[in-house]
């Protein structure tokens, strides 16, 4: 599903390597958490991902496409088959629940039709029912954070890619999160969560990818956060 | 793709930027109809000289007995002269035709163009009056220079008057007006297209997290883009409708009194409209582009 070879980032004016010669695979309907200190590369792996950012040499297959291929024009096309999720939310403060989720189904042309029957499943799937109606500003942040899931699945995506989803809620809230993003992955959608969060990755016992500096120092299956002693 | 959507983006942008968005209605007004108004004058100046030119005649004034220019020596033309004269301006290439104007003509010519009480009309005599050859040309618009030299050598020729100078001057003047109507109207149009790029940059700046969103769900360029284009672009209908109000009062006071005084035939409403036209197309234009080249730098995608 994801396929990174031998792939090198350098951000203009800058000579450390962002990732340095990355290589991994990640299958369909996998989870794995990328873990490693800030500044390791973990977002700029995402960022390549959804080819926001070029890479300045290796492949990069994801949904057996080559990025570099790829020509501008089917970007956003690519994009459609990938939900996001970040630490921050990011959802639009003057439209509500249901408006949030259903925002990404329009701006895609989606029929009406097709946005009415689909939103309130996706919702209900994120455990918000009964909340569509409300306006960003009166969640808490774990209910925001469901919002943000729900738009990033409610086009059923192949992949979704996490930024930290946990970074601003408290471990308990957490947790639900996780129970959340678990679902998802149980519908075969693969996902890629990038975290801190020591607690989480020990208690789901999925693969873990660690970065250090731009490169893998430990591709573990059903591993935990630290190193494995 | 969903036009309401399109719509209520668009709407909520105008909105939010109102002062901009009447900045550049004035703006793209005010040079439209400047564009406009130039190509009315160009309209204006090509319909009179085709009125004048057809009319316009080299006069090859003739000498008669009491004629005070020293070539002719104090004689009239004699009768032989005249059929001398009348066959050789014939024989200059690019005259048409040589008519002669004997001295009643012109004297009904004369007191044609006079009040009836005028003083000169009242004293001039018959005989006062200067006997003429009126050329015709065969391409007024052509320079016969070489014409007005030639028949000046003749003998028994007093004067040569050539009415296309009198018209020149007017058209040179007309002429003067559309460069600087056109010249206003070239500054107004780079005015509004920076007043536009500005307008878009503010937009994209307010709608960042919306594009942003629309961005990572996989909008097409075409759906993130098209609100802002279409933002220019109805700013730059209004505009342009605006102008056409204008360029239609202009034609009713402006070139409708001026026709009045100088050709007896007027602008007609179907130049008003091929001159809306060209500006509303021009000023779409104008805005689509500016509102494209912006985004391609405040709007990644």
């Amino acid at each position: 599903m994801i396929h990174f070879d031998n792939v090198t980032k350098v951000y203009a004016n800058q000579n450390r390597p962002a990732l340095d010669h990355v290589s991994v695979d990640v299958d369909k309907g996998e989870f794995v958490f990328l873990v490693g200190p800030s500044g390791s590369g973990k977002s700029t792996f995402l960022r390549l991902i959804l080819k926001e950012e070029r890479p300045n040499s290796g492949a990069i297959h994801v949904a057996g496409k080559d990025l570099a291929r790829l020509s501008n024009f089917k970007v956003p096309h690519l994009r459609r088959r990938i939900g996001c999720v970040f630490q921050d939310f990011r959802l639009l403060p003057n439209k509500n629940v249901y408006e949030n989720v259903a925002f990404a189904l329009e701006v895609i042309g989606k029929p009406r039709r097709f946005i009415r029957k689909v939103v309130p499943e996706v919702i209900e799937l994120v455990g918000l029912e009964g909340k569509a109606h409300r306006m960003p500003d009166e969640l808490s942040g774990g209910e925001q954070q469901r919002v943000a899931m729900a738009r990033a699945f409610v086009n059923r995506p192949m992949i979704l890619l996490a930024d930290e989803p946990t970074g601003n809620i408290d471990p308990a809230t957490s947790i639900g999160i996780m129970k959340v993003l678990d679902r998802i992955n149980r519908t075969g959608t693969t996902v890629v969560m990038a975290t801190h969060d020591a607690a989480i990755v020990d208690s789901m016992r999925k693969r873990v990818v660690e970065l250090e500096d731009g490169k893998i120092v430990r591709d573990q299956s059903r591993g935990v956060y630290g190193q494995a002693y | 793709m969903r036009a309401n959507f399109i719509f209520s983006e668009v709407w909520i942008g105008l909105r939010r930027n109102l002062t901009m968005t009447l900045a550049v209605i004035l703006t793209v007004a005010v040079g439209m109809a400047m564009l406009g108004v130039g190509l009315l004058i160009n309209a204006q100046v090509s319909m009179m000289k085709d009125f004048w030119y057809d009319r316009v005649e080299v006069s090859v004034f003739l000498c008669h007995k009491s004629t005070a220019i020293p070539k002719c020596g104090g004689k009239g033309v004699s009768d032989p002269q005249l059929k001398a004269l009348e066959a050789k301006l014939k024989g200059i290439s690019g005259v048409a035709d040589v008519i002669y104007e004997d001295q009643e003509t012109a004297f009904k010519n004369f007191k044609a163009t006079l009040a009836e009480d005028d003083v000169m009309s009242q004293t001039a005599k018959v005989e006062d009056m200067p006997t003429s050859f009126r050329l015709k040309l065969a391409d007024p618009d052509s320079n016969y220079q070489p014409i007005v030299d030639a028949a000046r050598a003749m003998p028994g020729v007093a004067s040569v008057k050539d009415q296309r100078e009198i018209v020149g001057s007017l058209f040179d003047m007309l002429d003067k007006l559309r460069s600087a109507a056109l010249i206003v109207a070239g500054t107004l149009v780079v005015a509004a297209a920076l007043l536009i790029g500005n307008t878009v940059r503010l937009s994209a700046f307010n709608r960042r997290r919306e594009t942003g969103i629309m961005r990572l769900v996989g909008a097409s360029n075409i759906y993130i883009q098209l609100p802002f284009v279409m933002e220019g672009v109805i700013a730059g209908l209004i505009g342009g409708v605006v102008a056409a109000v204008m360029l239609i009062m202009s034609k009713v006071f402006l070139f409708d009194g001026l026709a009045g005084y100088l050709a007896n035939k007027t602008l007609g409403w179907d130049d008003v409209a091929t001159s809306i036209t060209w500006t509303m197309a021009i000023g779409v234009l104008i805005c689509v582009l500016a509102s494209f080249i912006t985004l391609r730098r405040y709007l990644r995608v």
